[in-house]
């Protein structure tokens, strides 16, 4: 049996933190404007995405995992990139399991808004900027809701990274992979040592983004 | 004080198309002028709120246009005013984003405005915990903050109490008169209208019937049908039978009643007899006004404030009002025969089949 070290904990630690950081910070980029433009506006199309949305936000991740690995395989249509068992796998993996959740939560709080809200800050002559800025204030605690579910669904998901992954050693292991391999090689002190790294850091995300969250309770 | 046109629609048709309906606005012609406020009058669906939103920019006509004299300078205040998260002051400041001021700049002209309708004092509190008049002249605020040359306002008074509409007309028609906005009122609620209106625009069925100061619009209404809108309740159907000089006539309507009009149409006209009811008066009047027959109270209905009395008249049933809990209308009972008087000057004839 071997037993973990911190500094091995550390650089775990780090990897999913960029890992999962990388794949919200996308996830965030893409399903914004999406969430905003489909919660606004009725146009030719949106319900069929609306419903796309819908059902990826209950999408099994292991299933994401085997689309990405069947797109990434060395024989797959992405295969030539050569990004099979890399965290840009990973990350590709991630932003998929998390973009429905960002857009469907953010849909939802644009859709919660007055409808008539937009075109009461039109008549005021605020620039489109600044339009932006008091569309994303006004719904805000929809947004913090939007990364704390994609944040806590891929911090915590182990099948499609494992798949894309490959949870090889000092490139793609994460918390989640490592604990299930600790698990399976009977080294429970390792294990739980990570797991209870991986619980205090979501506590720790949560907390923080839940205290953000009721600050700006209106 | 009415000044230079701020705003003027001309031949302006806007179309709006709902699952099984299609609706049209046509305007010819309407200006707002500084100073000056015009209440929008018309019954539900009858295309205020369209008309409000065409000249607000918000609708695109598919005819005409819209001009104003300092383009960018028109806001509309909605029924139910957005309040956005944040402050009360934050609300205010929002309306003056992007203008290049800086946040004390902002901050400094969101409190004069919330002063002007007498709101400072809730600068500090959260929009969303306003009361509907609280948030209403959080609205006022932030519209007026943006120191607009035109200022349109939809149902400004729903939701408000009778205490709550007098002052906050009263704040109204001086911002008005201090800064020389041009203001547009739309209301379904006449007695409301008046609390501001110098002119009155009557909307029917998507067109503007008429449009006149409030005297014209309120005692000569063009047809029957904007005088329902404008409150004149008592509405017969008559004849002019005789002419006794070039303005006084003599008018028939009911059970062979006569009564005095002012009115040239020639004698044999078809006419609608219109009187409102405040100026229809029970027992016999003095002087001014002449007797026009006997008539038996059918029932009297108060709110408190006033009374309204129903009666058979010369077969027809008419309304006129009196001041609850005073003098007759404290005495009257249904059953009993009363002298009615009029002004001739207060009948108003409208030819039929206009």
């Amino acid at each position: 049996m071997t037993e973990i070290g911190v500094a091995e904990i550390a650089l775990i630690t780090a990897r999913t933190l960029a890992v999962c950081g990388m794949a919200l910070g996308v996830a965030l980029l893409i399903g914004l404007p999406l969430g905003i433009a489909l919660g606004r506006r009725n146009f030719k199309g949106s319900r069929a995405l609306v419903a796309l949305v819908n059902s990826g936000m209950g999408a099994p991740p292991v299933v994401v995992g085997l689309a990405v690995a069947l797109l990434l395989w060395r024989s797959g249509p992405l295969g030539a990139l050569g990004l099979m068992y890399s965290p840009s796998a990973m990350v590709l993996a991630q932003i998929l399991i998390a973009l429905p959740l960002v857009v469907g939560i953010t849909l939802a709080a644009v859709g919660a808004l007055d409808e008539d809200w937009e075109l009461q800050v039109r008549t005021l002559g605020v620039p489109r900027r600044w339009r932006w800025w008091l569309l994303l204030r006004e719904i805000r605690l929809g947004l913090l809701a939007a990364v704390i579910a994609a944040l806590g669904g891929i911090l915590s998901e182990v099948g499609a990274v494992m798949m894309v992954g490959g949870n090889l050693e000092g490139e793609t292991r994460v918390l989640t992979t490592s604990i299930l391999m600790y698990t399976q090689m009977g080294d429970f002190e390792s294990a739980l040592g990570l797991a209870a790294v991986l619980l205090g850091l979501m506590l720790l995300l949560a907390g923080l983004l839940t205290a953000l969250q009721q600050s700006g309770r209106r | 004080m009415s000044g230079a046109v701020a705003l003027a629609a001309r031949a302006l048709r806007v179309e709006r198309r709902a699952r099984n309906a299609h609706f049209v606005l046509e305007v010819d012609e309407l200006s707002l002028r500084s100073g000056e406020a015009l209440a929008v009058l018309g019954p539900n669906g009858a295309g205020k709120s369209t008309l409000l939103r065409a000249l607000a920019g918000l609708e695109a006509p598919v005819a005409g246009h819209v001009d104003c004299a300092a383009p960018g300078a028109v806001t509309l205040v909605f029924q139910r005013p957005a309040a956005f998260a944040g402050s009360v002051l934050h609300n205010v400041g929002a309306a003056l984003l992007g203008r290049g001021l800086s946040a004390a700049e902002r901050r400094h002209r969101s409190r004069e405005a919330l002063k002007r309708f007498g709101v400072a004092q809730l600068a500090e509190r959260r929009a969303s915990t306003l009361s509907g008049g609280e948030l209403r002249r959080l609205a006022l605020a932030r519209a007026f903050v943006l120191e607009p040359s035109v200022l349109l306002l939809d149902e400004p008074f729903d939701a408000l109490d009778a205490a709550g509409q007098a002052a906050l007309s009263l704040d109204l028609r001086r911002a008005i008169e201090e800064t020389g906005v041009a203001v547009a009122v739309v209301t379904h609620d006449l007695r409301r209208a008046m609390l501001l209106a110098d002119r009155v625009a009557v909307l029917l069925e998507g067109r503007l019937a008429q449009l006149g100061t409030r005297e014209e619009v309120l005692e000569k209404p063009r047809d029957p049908d904007v005088a329902r809108v404008v409150g004149m309740a008592n509405l017969v159907r008559g004849r002019v039978v005789a002419r006794e000089s070039v303005t006084l006539a003599r008018v028939e309507v009911g059970a062979a009643q006569q009564l005095p009009c002012t009115t040239d149409l020639p004698v044999g006209s078809e006419v609608w007899v219109g009187i409102r009811p405040e100026h229809l008066k029970i027992d016999v009047g003095r002087g001014e006004v002449d007797p026009v027959g006997k008539a038996v109270v059918a029932h009297v209905v108060s709110d408190g404030v006033a009374s309204s009395v129903t009666l058979e008249w010369a077969g027809v049933q008419v309304q006129t009002h009196l001041l609850a809990g005073r003098g007759l209308a404290r005495s009257l009972a249904p059953g009993e025969t009363v002298s009615l008087s009029v002004n001739p000057d207060h009948v108003h004839a409208m030819p039929t089949g206009s």
